[in-house]
């Protein structure tokens, strides 16, 4: 018999929501209609709205005009708890649009670039005879860190930016060559050996023997203003003039092109690929960005290596926001319901619990993580196990039920516990994707629904790809991305996907999932987001304590 | 010998329920009017002609089609009806029906008929006159239970709510309510728009008749898989994880 698990994660959030003497288990409520008044949020919005009409001379939001004239709260609208922390939002404060902490998790993406630099030394040292030395590369570096943000090298009587305005911007580098980076002034430096615990960071310089590369992140604004696809343009162009100035080139002189040749295409990892035609983004958006570089993005794995579950759920919280609330909802779709379904996986802590639960009992069962045969029926076991055990827990506290009130919440909880627990159990990503879509099936016929029917027709013939790596049918889940053919338009699965490919790697206690360079990268201190705490990020974010780049009032009248 | 379709595994009242609702094996447990059941689908007014997209197929001169041969067209689409719906949202709390139940019974036993699936709601479509009577059989039987089912175009949120004091379902709309006899009335049509009168439906089942007629699982009732600690899985559970294993191993490998 397996480990009775009695952490119930989830009833100091349902505490903090109804009142601690609350019976959580009561199956009836009653109703009483308060509509949105009784949320200070939409109190807020309706006041605000009520001055912009007055301004603007014409209408705008109005809860009353809801449904027929039935305004939203006619059931009682409870506020979030974002897992694991201690901050209680509203559910308005966790739409992207309200919480700038979101908009930065993106913003930081999709404004970074890495570029190899090796390349560029050969260029200048074999081509053009020049000597590349660490006081070289210092130099360069701290005329890049005045370049980048958009500031003139070379060229005389040119406009420049704000350096308030893009005070985000940055470059540094890292490398596996430990005596390089020793010669590097520490303030450009992502110090390996300092940010990861030691057998991580001997594990990454392994992987990138002696290279050095540029973590770059361009500033905010510029991205906003622009796309994705703009960051590797932008720094490709600050790149080569940096170049220009540091090794006195000729800027017109052919070696020039090589530069810019290597910083934009020969050098160049982006974040996420460009998407075909038909869901046409440039590089640098969010559609094209696989689960196993969302995973080597939060760095949870380094600041918590020893608790693979964390890790593994700040990827879901991670890629729930961005791929759900951000690039399905608002990108692909528009609108608002979107956030419902992604909250579910990073608030209240119901995913925690459900995915402790089934860690626990795969350890107890197996005797350690990644300890459990590799194969389906060990999936079957920890995905039966962690779904009925979540179920149980839907059914014995109705305010969780009532919390996940869509069917697509509770399938995208029930499975990524599931997914995480297999993958954890086994180390292996692949059979975590087979515990996800044994999950579904269990949920659906156990409760005769599941989520909307588009949403159940990719986990009904899900099973089918997850073994397959030929192009166009499959692929490791940690290449998978959010358009893979199967995956491309439904909410509630690439996160938890992005979280499976994590679990699998946090288990066997990998310093990365996929590329050591991102994984490197994102651990640059410089970021405004907080990479190593996902939710807390959200929740500062809804909190209003959280001071997003890209400001612009500074360059506007005052309010 | 004739193929006797199966439906579904087990021998749980869960399992039993399942099949009677796929086999269409109904039981009928009350008699709503036609024109009550239009007035609640809220399409056209009882008695009012049924509005039409094409001809009556007679009068169109359809082409020599073998199909067409074959196929009898249903009554709605004889007329050349539009296409309406019903949609009905199913308590998680034993209501006696479940959204994938309903689909496997309009699609196994109505002619010319759409089922959608969602988690709280599920519709059919069908030519007008023919989702009528889809409509009155489902609200006549045993696949509905007048407190935990109800219909709903839209606005559906309840499905997983607690219920309210008087045992029904949670509905933002309020578009039905128990009235002082312990009977429960449309006060309002599918989509919310408030009626001329009221439509009673009955009186609810007790908690012990939905329990014991619900086609969804769960572990205060007819547990799926056992008990925490001590798992014991429905044949239900035990034919699902062989198709799922089945798909994995060889979805792509038809060996």
């Amino acid at each position: 018999m397996g480990k009775i698990h009695t952490k119930k994660l989830f009833v100091k959030a349902l505490n903090k929501k109804f009142g601690k003497d609350f019976d959580l288990s009561g199956k009836t409520a009653a109703y009483e209609r308060k509509g949105p008044t009784q949320n200070i949020r939409k109190v807020e919005f309706m006041e605000a709205a009520k001055k912009i009409a007055g301004k603007r001379g014409i209408s705008g939001y109005n809860p009353y005009v809801h449904c027929g004239g039935v305004p939203l709260g006619q059931r009682q609208l409870v506020p979030y708890k974002l897992s694991t922390t201690e901050y209680v939002v509203e559910g308005d404060d966790l739409h992207f649009v309200n919480n700038p902490a979101m908009q930065q998790m993106w913003d930081d993406i999709r404004r970074t670039i890495v570029v190899g630099l090796d390349m560029a030394h050969e260029v200048l040292e074999k081509r053009l005879g020049k000597e590349v030395t660490p006081e070289t590369i210092n130099n360069y570096l701290e005329i890049l860190n005045h370049a980048m943000p958009g500031a003139a090298v070379v060229q005389e009587h040119m406009v420049e930016t704000h350096p308030a305005l893009v005070d985000d911007c940055n470059v540094r580098i890292f490398t596996g060559d430990d005596d390089l980076a020793d010669e590097i002034d520490d303030q450009y430096v992502i110090d390996i050996n300092k940010l990861f615990p030691a057998d991580q960071a001997e594990q990454i310089k392994a992987a990138m023997g002696k290279t050095t590369w540029q973590a770059i992140h361009i500033p905010t604004v510029v991205s906003r203003t622009c796309d994705g696809g703009t960051t590797s343009r932008w720094s490709a162009m600050q790149l080569s003039m940096t170049f220009i100035d540091a090794y006195n080139m000729c800027a017109g002189e052919a070696a020039v092109a090589d530069l810019a040749f290597a910083a934009k295409h020969a050098a160049v990892i982006q974040m996420a690929d460009m998407l075909p035609a038909r869901r046409a983004r440039g590089p640098n958006e969010p559609g094209g960005l696989s689960f196993g570089f969302l995973a080597d993005m939060v760095q949870t794995s380094r600041t918590k290596a020893f608790d693979p579950t964390q890790v593994s759920l700040n990827v879901v919280a991670a890629g729930a926001m961005l791929y759900d609330q951000i690039w399905l909802g608002s990108y692909m779709s528009g609108g608002v319901g979107f956030t419902q379904y992604a909250t579910a996986a990073y608030t209240n802590d119901v995913l925690d619990d459900f995915c402790y639960y089934g860690v626990d009992y795969a350890v107890d069962k197996y005797g350690d993580m990644c300890a459990a045969p590799v194969d389906l029926a060990t999936a079957k076991d920890i995905a039966t196990e962690a779904t009925l055990y979540g179920i149980e827990q839907y059914e014995a506290f109705p305010t969780v039920l009532e919390d996940h009130f869509g069917g697509s919440q509770r399938a995208s909880v029930l499975a990524a516990a599931s997914g995480i627990s297999s993958a954890v159990a086994t180390g292996n990503s692949q059979i975590g994707l087979a515990g996800w879509y044994c999950s579904m099936l269990v949920h659906k016929d156990a409760w005769g629904r599941l989520g909307f029917f588009g949403y159940d027709l990719q986990d009904q013939c899900g099973p089918t790809n997850v073994f397959s790596y030929q192009g166009d049918e499959g692929s490791p889940t940690e290449l998978r991305g959010a358009n893979y053919p199967n995956y491309a338009m439904n909410v509630g699965h690439q996160g938890e996907y992005a979280g499976i490919s994590s679990a699998a790697h946090a288990a066997r206690q990998d310093a990365y999932a996929c590329n050591p360079l991102i994984k490197v990268c994102f651990a640059n201190p410089a970021l405004p987001f907080t990479w190593d705490d996902i939710r807390k990020g959200f929740g500062m974010g809804g909190a209003r304590e959280f001071r997003a780049a890209g400001e612009r009032s500074l360059v506007m009248p005052a309010l | 010998m004739a193929y006797k379709p199966q439906y579904y595994p087990g021998t749980t009242s869960v399992g039993k329920n399942r099949r009677k609702h796929m086999s269409g094996d109904l039981e009928k447990l009350r008699d709503i009017s036609d024109a009550d059941v239009v007035t609640v689908m809220g399409h056209r007014a009882p008695g009012a002609d049924y509005p039409s997209t094409h001809p009556p197929l007679k009068e169109m001169g359809e082409p020599d089609c073998p199909i067409r041969q074959l196929v009898e067209p249903t009554p709605g689409a004889a007329a050349g009806d539009r296409i309406r719906y019903s949609q009905f949202a199913d308590s998680m709390y034993n209501a006696p029906s479940v959204p994938y139940w309903r689909s496997y019974w309009g699609a196994i036993n109505c002619r010319g008929a759409d089922p959608g699936t969602l988690s709280g709601r599920q519709i059919i479509e069908a030519r007008e006159r023919d989702i009528e009577q889809y409509t009155k059989v489902q609200m006549d039987s045993e696949m509905t239970d007048v407190s935990l089912s109800s219909m709903r175009g839209c606005t559906v949120h309840g499905h997983s709510l607690r219920l309210a004091e008087d045992g029904t379902m949670f509905d933002m709309l309020a578009r039905t309510e128990m009235g002082s006899d312990g009977k429960v009335s449309y006060v309002k049509d599918q989509v919310g728009i408030p009626l001329d009168k009221k439509v009673n439906v009955g009186k609810p089942m007790s908690e012990a008749e939905v329990a014991k007629r619900t086609t969804i699982f769960r572990h205060d009732n007819v547990a799926f898989g056992g008990a925490q600690g001590a798992r014991k899985f429905d044949e239900g559970l035990i034919a699902l994880h062989h198709m799922w294993e089945r798909r994995s191993r060889w979805g792509f490998r038809p060996e």
